[in-house]
């Protein structure tokens, strides 16, 4: 039960926190809601000198909805999950953050925390990135934006630097006529990991045209990735079931997923390709 | 060292904690509140769910350091002026308890519940306890316990001598 030994520091604001980034280096466990930091503490996978906590800076717990919606990398799941903000402008994401683990765990699991973590499994991701989202990096030089679909370089690992902290999410305006639909589908019960996770964000007129997709995979490669391929043969195309097939088999065809005990990995690959189609038929009402 | 300074069941607790030192650890070695259990040690089981601030928390993955200034509440503090609360009656009525090492974690969980929606649905009970495991009861007689209790559920009563100091 007990923990390696560590000093802890609790910055006030992102400056301090990045300054003490730029102190210890990776000598510098960073926490935010505790939930992946402390497993990793507890069963010696790291053995940092200090604890960096973020708790304290309150300028990390903000939604902000000016020109889009900011929210900052401290904000709970829960949070995320009631806010009236997301609810409005992102339903996809709030629908996402309602699905990590249990309430206890939607209550400490921070949004930032989660997707700077990048497991492949995140519920989050995958809506992040269908709705088009951007990393908000806060560094010695101030503040960078990285789109999320290049943010994920590999397992658990993405495009912040050692000096850095993501700070915030940012999800832009979503057009008129986006249809989001949602699904992490669990093998067992619905507090497990996904066998996958799908999450698109697709824009089209009453005629069924589609003008933009984005799909969001999660579970089913080493990172969470759009699928690109499948987008590709949708937009400018009208939902068919042929181009609806034919866009779930590209999914499938786009995942490296492993087997483990959610799901062999042609099991995980097959299902991607059933929930790419499904939902694209619930959008198009076929 | 950290001077640490906390509300525990309504009372105030103040030590020096080293930065490691669990939530867990505190209420249990430090305290002496053996109600709140561990089992997985990853926050998956549920059994060392506390309310902070009146959120239901992993007391196995929070930091002491980090409950400065909080309110926390074990299942110890449910009863008030020496009596249980409606719920933990209704967990036994409906023989809602059988090892009972789920039960501390299962009553904070229900309790939040309530506080936010006195009257929930089946599903709405399911869905607020899926976080905690239960490996003897199967859940129903859980689920039908906090149904119970939200059925029941009466308002505070007047008599000041009845309340908890």
């Amino acid at each position: 039960m007990s923990l390696p030994r560590f000093d802890y520091h609790a910055p006030k604001t992102i400056g301090e926190a990045v300054a003490l980034r730029q102190q210890f280096g990776d000598d510098a466990l960073v926490m935010a809601g505790g939930l992946t930091a402390m497993i990793l503490l507890r069963e010696r996978l790291v053995s940092p000198r200090v604890v960096l906590s973020l708790s304290d800076v309150a300028a990390l717990r903000r939604i902000d909805a000016n020109g889009g919606l900011t929210i900052g990398a401290m904000v709970t799941h829960s949070e995320v999950a009631r806010s009236e903000a997301v609810a409005s402008l992102a339903p996809l994401l709030r629908e996402a953050c309602g699905h990590v683990g249990s309430p206890a765990i939607r209550n400490m699991g921070t949004l930032g925390g989660n997707i700077s973590h990048a497991d492949s499994a995140s519920d989050p991701a995958p809506a992040l990135l269908a709705l088009n989202a951007e990393a908000v990096i806060a560094g010695p030089g101030g503040e960078r934006r990285v789109p999320l679909d290049q943010f994920f370089r590999g397992t658990l690992t993405t495009a912040i630097n050692g000096d850095e902290l993501l700070a915030a999410l940012f999800v832009p305006r979503s057009a008129a006529g986006t249809h989001s639909r949602f699904m992490k589908f669990t093998a067992t019960s619905a507090e497990a990991f996904a066998t996958v996770t799908v999450a698109m964000s697709i824009v089209c007129d009453g005629a069924n045209v589609c003008t933009e997709a984005r799909i969001g995979l999660g579970s089913v490669a080493p990172t969470p990735l759009r699928a690109r391929a499948a987008e590709d043969l949708l937009r400018g195309r009208k939902l068919t079931r042929e181009s609806i097939a034919a866009a779930a088999a590209a999914a499938a065809a786009c995942t490296d997923p492993s087997s483990n005990g959610q799901g062999s990995a042609e099991y995980r690959r097959e299902m991607t390709g059933v929930w790419v189609r499904r939902l694209l038929g619930d959008i198009a009402g076929l | 060292m950290h001077r640490l300074s906390v509300m525990v069941n309504g009372v105030r607790h103040e030590q020096d904690v080293p930065s490691h030192r669990t939530l867990f650890q505190l209420l249990r070695e430090d305290l002496d509140l053996a109600g709140t259990k561990d089992a997985c040690r990853q926050g998956v089981c549920g059994s060392c769910t506390v309310l902070v601030d009146g959120v239901p928390m992993r007391s196995c993955l929070a930091l002491a350091v980090r409950c400065q200034g909080k309110h926390v509440t074990t299942v110890e503090g449910l009863e008030t002026g020496g009596k249980i609360a409606p719920l933990q009656q209704a967990f036994i009525d409906e023989g809602a308890v059988q090892c009972g090492y789920c039960t501390p974690g299962m009553l904070i969980m229900a309790t939040a519940l309530l506080d936010a929606n006195p009257a929930p649905t089946e599903g709405e009970v399911r869905a607020a306890l899926i976080g905690n495991l239960c490996r003897c009861t199967g859940y129903a007689p859980i689920v039908r316990a906090v149904l119970a209790a939200a059925k029941n559920r009466h308002p505070p009563s007047a008599p000041s001598s009845s309340r908890a100091p």
